[in-house]
């Protein structure tokens, strides 16, 4: 079973177990504050508002705050890849348009990975390995980087319009996140929850249930879905520009060290072999560039997808819990006495 | 401006890390979206009618300031009777938990849980008080309509008077139940078993039962 199947049957089953705990009345409590009981982990985004919107510490709220924070550092954003049923509801904008993105909405998204040509390059040699083998010699060595290519590559580490537009610290998710806090602050009450898509998601199901539960009719049954669709459908990109819980979890999740994507330079077409790839790059729903950090999308959106991982014709790329020491030189201090002296 | 432009790869050369803060594109957008909550957020000078709420949600300001909507007070409720408000309750309550006692009625989880209510216990943000309980707790005030009831056609009807378990319905010299309102507490017995409109020929054109609990802000 591949990570993109499993991405999908993932969320699902959680909202089948938040259903069913529901309709049995045994407490688990929806994504707002899942748990079992009365221990609940929290929204760190609700929690944060509720405290605003009151003025007051609720305990319960900062013990979520504090673990949603530790596991952000853990996992950067792999909540916006596995869990969040919003990627998954927007599915239904498959029944609007035929057209399909790459993975799904979490990202800034490419190329659709059936009309990538780097993709195509690479499923060519795939398919052609070991039969002709004469072709695969051709891919690998008609592909070395040109001059002008690395220029170009250069160029754009440097900061040219559209990667600066990609490159930018902040986006418009952030200044939302900000927007919900400060609405919160003035109105009194938790602002976003009114329009939160992963709220609306589980209103959905549990005014479904009572529809057919208790003949509970009432106009929120068809609105409420009817505003999730327009979020999903009209909002195409409502995850990497409107989501202030995205935008939370990215902010933080630029201190996450663990499981990020790392390439294996001995196994790699382009370090090891001078091929151009760029596959990694392709096919990420974040715009990540694995290779090149510096020209994609910054670390902190990683969902933890495993699309690069899994994506990588030579299977270079993996996602240690830990960084190898090698690849984090940033992160030792090296005090020999020449950086003393010179300091 | 020609020569600007390509001035502008040189500068950027020798600066590694220039990246900016935030695009004009990308502020805009969030601006956008920003004064969209804070338009969203008027709704609540926008006015709405008090509800009958579940147990420490009475300060009606407190709990839609604390309230986020996560669901949980209707899922734990053993019996039932907390139901989510709908949309014509107003945008601003719609979601937050309001009580329903059209099959059965609130004891503050004395039988289940001993006294302490579950919503109560369960709500993460603290939008329901702890403390309230049947004696010191009022939901709200149960309210006949004379009108509607069977006992004031002379049917002999007392469900809601044998129903009620705090000392807070009395039967005049008709043997017609009353509400006795200094003892009431809003738990919703006599309104969950009310029976006048299951009687359509006597109560043609009635929306709700004879006897119902209403809010006490109202």
């Amino acid at each position: 079973m591949n990570t993109k199947r499993l991405r999908t049957i993932i969320p699902l089953a959680v909202i089948g177990v938040i259903a069913v705990g529901f309709a049995t009345h045994v407490g688990v409590g929806t994504l707002s504050a899942i748990g079992w009981q009365d221990i609940s982990l929290l929204c760190p985004l609700g929690a944060l508002m509720t405290m605003i919107a009151t003025k007051t510490m609720i305990p319960r709220a900062v013990v979520s705050v504090v673990i949603a924070i530790a596991l952000i550092l853990l996992l950067a954003r792999a909540f916006c890849g596995w869990i969040c049923p919003v990627p998954v509801v927007s599915k239904i904008r498959g029944v609007f348009s035929k057209k399909t993105s790459n993975t799904d909405m979490t990202g800034t998204g490419v190329l659709p990975a059936n009309e990538n040509p780097l993709v195509k390059a690479t499923v060519t040699v795939k398919s052609t390995d070991g039969s002709a083998e004469g072709a695969v010699e051709a891919v690998h060595e008609a592909a070395p980087l040109t001059a002008e290519e690395e220029r170009a590559l250069k160029g754009c580490a440097g900061g040219c319009s559209s990667c600066a537009e990609k490159r930018a610290r902040l986006d418009s998710r952030h200044v939302i996140l900000g927007g919900s806090l400060v609405s919160a602050a003035v109105f009194g009450f938790p602002v976003f929850c009114l329009i939160c898509p992963i709220g609306l998601t589980f209103a959905t199901i549990v005014l479904v249930m009572r529809l057919f539960a208790f003949g509970d009719v009432a106009w929120g049954v068809i609105l409420v879905p009817a505003l999730l669709a327009a979020e999903v459908v009209f909002f195409r990109k409502w995850c990497s520009t409107f989501c202030p819980i995205s935008a939370f979890m990215s902010l933080l999740g630029k201190a996450n060290r663990t499981f990020v994507p790392t390439v294996d330079d001995a196994k790699c077409r382009e370090s090891a072999q001078g091929a151009s790839c760029e596959v990694c790059a392709a096919v990420c729903p974040q715009g990540i560039n694995v290779r090149h950090p510096e020209a994609g999308m910054s670390f902190s959106e990683c969902t933890k997808c495993r699309a690069c991982v899994e994506a990588c014709p030579t299977r270079a790329i993996t996602m240690p819990f830990l960084p190898k020491k090698a690849m984090a030189p940033a992160t030792v201090v090296v005090e020999d006495e020449d950086t003393v002296a010179a300091s | 401006m020609a020569e600007l432009e390509e001035k502008v790869p040189d500068a950027a050369q020798p600066k590694k890390e220039q990246r900016p803060v935030i695009t004009r594109r990308a502020l805009c957008v969030g601006l956008g979206g920003t004064a969209a909550l804070l338009g969203l957020g008027a709704v609540r000078y926008a006015g709405s009618a008090p509800l009958v709420r579940p147990p420490g949600g009475q300060d009606e300001d407190a709990l839609v300031s604390a309230c986020i909507r996560c669901e949980k007070c209707y899922e734990v409720c053993p019996r039932g009777v907390i139901a989510p408000a709908h949309l014509e309750d107003g945008i601003l309550n719609m979601r937050t938990p309001v009580m329903d006692f059209s099959a059965n009625w609130c004891d503050w989880c004395t039988e289940e849980n001993g006294g302490t209510p579950l919503c109560v216990a369960s709500c993460p943000t603290e939008a329901l008080k702890t403390g309230s309980t049947p004696e010191t707790g009022i939901l709200g005030l149960a309210e006949l309509n004379q009108d509607l009831c069977l006992a004031y056609r002379l049917i002999g009807c007392r469900f809601c008077y044998d129903a009620c378990e705090y000392e807070a319905m009395a039967l005049d010299e008709n043997n017609r139940p009353y509400v006795l309102n200094d003892a009431c507490n809003g738990c919703g017995a006599c309104e969950s078993v009310c029976a006048s409109l299951q009687n359509g020929s006597i109560s043609a054109g009635a929306t709700e039962r004879a006897i119902v609990v209403r809010p006490l802000e109202a």
